[in-house]
């Protein structure tokens, strides 16, 4: 019995597309990727579920239409990322201003995280906690933890400083712990 | 790790069932440009070659494109043909400047 051929990398469907318009090649891409561009943008919104579907399928088909922009020294799931968060952007843009600088009035993060939390947390409770965190902290938390970008590749995607990004981390870390603990029985 | 970190990841890591979500962004899918590889360049070495033509039909009388290459053999730059010359040779140079650049 012929052993199961080997799925093709991302690479190769990109190629496949590029080189013969291969829409099944595209759609396996949208398969492999579509949980966690979901997932980022969920978290984005607020776990507004429409909106993070709509704003991720508009993610897609800008993918697709600027397939032959993609440079393959990156990976293509950063890639669709860096989409995703300027697609995210724009959509915010509309409703309201996004304000992705530090909060200065905020309480400085200065807590350790050397408490235990409980080992299991409801993502409702995870979901609630992330909307208190500002417009900043929320992008870079979801870069850092649910795109899994460096804090460097965030800052780029996300267009604001290196310095940022990390202060945004470290508060939203401060304020989720805070927001989880209060929770707690 | 801190296990807000650790709850972040665990929850990054949950998988989202497709629900169709593939197949609705493969229908709404536009037909991608189809642009061929080829016709940039043959455009832009046809502006360049175009100008050249429209260069050498309007050059004052007595500059011949050949005759400028032969100034430009003796040395003789400042003749009407070699100014010509150098002229159609620099419009090719930009253009195949232009299309490595664009196709690196």
């Amino acid at each position: 019995m012929p052993a199961p051929a080997a799925s093709p990398s991302d690479a190769q469907l990109i190629l496949a597309v590029l080189e013969r318009e291969d829409r099944r090649a595209f759609g396996l891409l949208v398969e492999r990727h579509q949980s966690q561009v979901r997932t980022v943008l969920r978290r984005l919104t607020k776990g507004d579920v429409a909106l993070a579907d709509d704003l991720a399928q508009e993610t897609f088909v800008l993918a697709w239409r600027n397939l032959r922009k993609f440079r393959f020294e990156a990976k293509f799931s950063t890639w669709l990322y860096r989409i995703a968060f300027n697609t995210w952007q724009s959509e915010a843009r509309k409703k309201h201003e996004v304000l992705l600088d530090v909060d200065e009035d905020a309480p400085p993060p200065g807590l350790e995280m050397t408490t235990q939390m409980p080992d299991v947390v409801a993502r409702v409770d995870l979901e609630r906690a992330m909307e208190i965190l500002s417009d900043g902290e929320r992008a870079a938390i979801t870069a850092c933890f649910y795109a899994d970008l460096s804090h460097e590749e965030a800052a780029e995607a996300l267009g604001m400083p290196l310095g940022t990004v990390k202060t945004h981390i470290l508060r939203a870390r401060a304020k989720l712990k805070a927001r989880l603990e209060k929770g707690k029985p | 790790m801190n296990d807000i970190d650790r709850i972040l990841r665990d929850d990054a890591r949950i998988v989202l069932p497709d629900e169709g979500f593939a197949a609705r962004v493969m229908a709404t899918l536009p037909a991608r440009p189809r642009t061929k590889p080829w016709l940039h360049s043959a455009l832009v070495f046809g502006s360049a070659l175009l100008g050249c033509v429209l260069a050498v039909a309007f050059a004052p009388a007595g500059a011949s494109l050949l005759q400028g290459f032969a100034d430009l053999a003796q040395l003789q730059a400042r003749t009407p043909g070699a100014l010509l010359a150098i002229a159609f040779c620099g419009a090719l140079l930009a253009s195949a400047v232009v299309l490595a650049i664009e196709s690196d």
